[in-house]
């Protein structure tokens, strides 16, 4: 246990040093293994773990759904979806608002990442609320918390890497996410309601669209919808038209969406040869980005097992006989604490093989492993949004650029205070997150 | 001096470019092997042997780039702070180097484990391609990331603009 504490000191001051996330664990975790075992030993485990996972089939899910994102970007998608939400909530006192948070949820049906809902999100949003004089705490807050949306939301990449993790069905786990994710979108709409009701000046009413502008505004998303239920109701297994049955295992869902999307790009005209080329290059580097994390965090996670820091902690909570409400309230605040240090997909990485087998793995506390699942994600969704680190808050203000952090912080307030009800609703009724499963067959 | 790292640029993107072929193939085959299995009941039998090798050339090939870019994910909330005491290209550095240098061994444990491979004459199980290729692939990757890591360092030192004009 006080090498696993010791390695976990040494990871967050090598970080804090700004060594790359991959390599500060891998590092550590390379180290921490040597003490244990032998310098060879740990070479090996090393050198095995990058051949392996560079070739690990589950993991080939990741590159497509990222490249799914970028494909529909690059036709024009974010705007068209923000376009129809306008359409409908835009004569709302803060309707822009309340678009982008629907445009957001919209965006994050097709992406995996919530600093590209965000970041693509700001760029759509931005300008026009600026333009009916919203207050910029109310406009960045909503972009930044919308865009937290896109990791829950299936698909979303984060969810493929706690399912590789603990060894539970991805399909079960996008299943899962999508209540979570449309509760979210209502108490988001709802916080933006009470910003606008204590300062009604920070989000005038827009004009009211017509029938004919809405119908219009919606042919322009009905092909990413198509793709939605293409990729979802493939993975439920739920797409039957005889004699045609479509059923899809992950990696095959991101491929069809990933291909989907390139054929909407094309047939729209936004996608050049060098587009094309862009996008792929870019999918590369993300996916290379995220595979050293998932590999140092390996290398990390295989440290702390051999020194037993699972079996202490299970240890711990029978001995002192410890309420399982009690543990996960403790992991929940050690989620947030972390959440304001690390980006997300590393704090995942580094915590879920510690506390999945204390919370859901065999003689563990019981929880359900889904569930489980959507309680870190949205735990790692509020990090995104909680000061100091925030990650989302600092995309927007690196495209947004003449806004304080001071500012966001502030709007996103009643976003984060209904963030914690959300938490606290699906720790109350798991229900929400399970019964969507709990219907697909396998 | 400049002419060279014009050329180590032009070099640079030819693996980039071999990356987003394979992700490009892999998005196709995926597509393609769901469309003749759930049409004709065809799909590709060697999909899982191709997507595993499209994947490892996805991620490898990139990295010696993205590593030079400084394209990892990291943290930088302390970059005030050593803004302030004018340390910020001496860490970044000084991380590069202890980053490369911790390369060098997996690196060479992957290249134990190729020759092994290519020994052992072990083959893929449709295609029976031999394995030892790709294991050597990953490990000459490995190495030039390692080499690129320790080049960046050494550039932030001694010539910062090298590393700014890669980015």
């Amino acid at each position: 246990m006080t090498e696993s504490l010791i390695g976990f000191a040494a990871v967050l001051f090598l970080v804090l040093l700004r060594m790359p996330i991959a390599f500060a664990m891998g590092l550590v975790g390379m180290v921490g293994f040597m003490f244990e075992t032998s310098f060879r030993g740990s070479i090996s485990m090393v050198a095995r773990l990058m051949i392996d996972a560079s070739q690990d089939y589950g993991l080939s899910v990741v590159p497509l759904f990222v490249l799914m994102g970028l494909f529909v970007n690059k036709g024009g998608i974010s705007r068209e979806l923000y376009q129809v939400s306008n359409a409908f909530l835009g004569h709302f006192r803060g309707g822009l608002a309340m678009a982008t948070i629907v445009a957001c949820g919209g965006f994050a049906a097709i992406s995996g990442s919530s600093l590209a809902t965000a970041a693509t999100m700001s760029k759509v949003a931005m300008p026009e609320m600026r333009k009916y004089g919203y207050a910029d705490s109310l406009s960045t807050a909503s972009i930044a918390a919308g865009g937290t949306l896109g990791i829950l939301i299936p698909p979303s990449v984060i969810l493929v890497i706690y399912g590789l993790l603990t060894e539970t069905s991805i399909g079960k786990l996008f299943i899962a996410g999508i209540i979570p994710g449309f509760i979210g979108i209502l108490f988001y709409l709802i916080a933006v309601k009470y910003s606008v009701m204590r300062n009604p000046a920070a989000g005038p009413a827009g004009p009211r669209s017509t029938g004919a502008q809405r119908i219009s505004a919606l042919k322009g998303v009905w092909a990413v919808l198509l793709l939605f239920f293409l990729v979802i109701g493939g993975l439920y297994g739920a797409l039957d038209f005889w004699p045609i049955h479509l059923a899809f295992s992950p990696t095959e869902a991101a491929g069809m969406g990933a291909a989907g999307a390139f054929l909407i790009a094309l047939l729209r005209g936004g996608l050049t040869f060098s587009g094309t080329f862009e996008v792929l290059r870019e999918t590369s580097i993300t996916t290379a980005s995220l595979f050293s994390v998932l590999i140092g965090a390996w290398i990390f996670s295989n440290f702390v097992n051999v020194a037993g820091l699972p079996e202490a902690l299970r240890g711990a909570v029978t001995a002192y006989d410890v309420a399982p409400w009690v543990v996960m309230t403790f992991i929940i605040a050690i989620y947030i604490v972390l959440g304001c240090i690390f980006e997300s997909l590393s704090m995942l990485l580094l915590t879920v093989p510690i506390f999945f087998p204390l919370v859901a793995g065999e003689g563990g506390l019981g929880f359900d492993p889904v569930w489980f699942g959507i309680i870190v994600v949205v735990v790692t969704e509020i990090s995104l949004i909680t000061p100091p680190v925030g990650l989302n808050v600092f995309v927007l203000k690196g495209v947004v650029g003449d806004v304080s952090t001071a500012t966001v912080f502030k709007g996103v307030t009643p976003f984060w205070i209904m963030d914690i009800l959300r938490l606290a609703l699906l720790l109350a009724i798991p229900a929400l997150a399970l019964f969507l499963p709990s219907q697909m067959g396998g | 001096m400049d002419r060279l790292a014009s050329l180590i640029r032009m070099a640079a993107q030819l693996p980039i470019f071999v990356s987003c072929i394979a992700l490009f193939f892999l998005m196709a085959m995926t597509f393609c092997d769901v469309v003749l299995r759930s049409t004709i009941n065809a799909p590709i039998e060697a999909a899982t042997e191709l997507t595993r090798m499209s994947i490892a050339v996805v991620v490898f090939s990139v990295m010696p780039s993205m590593s030079f870019k400084g394209g990892h994910i990291s943290v930088d909330l302390l970059d005030g702070l050593f803004e302030k005491i004018n340390m910020i290209r001496w860490r970044d550095a000084a991380m590069s180097l202890i980053c490369g240098v911790m390369l060098y061994w997996p690196a060479s444990r992957v290249v134990v484990l190729a020759k092994r491979a290519q020994s052992y004459g072990d083959t893929t199980e449709y295609l029976n391609w031999p394995v030892f290729y790709l294991s050597w692939f990953i490990a000459i990757m490995t190495f030039a990331t390692m080499v690129a890591l320790i080049l960046r360092g050494l550039a932030l030192m001694f010539a910062p603009k090298y590393v700014e004009a890669a980015r």
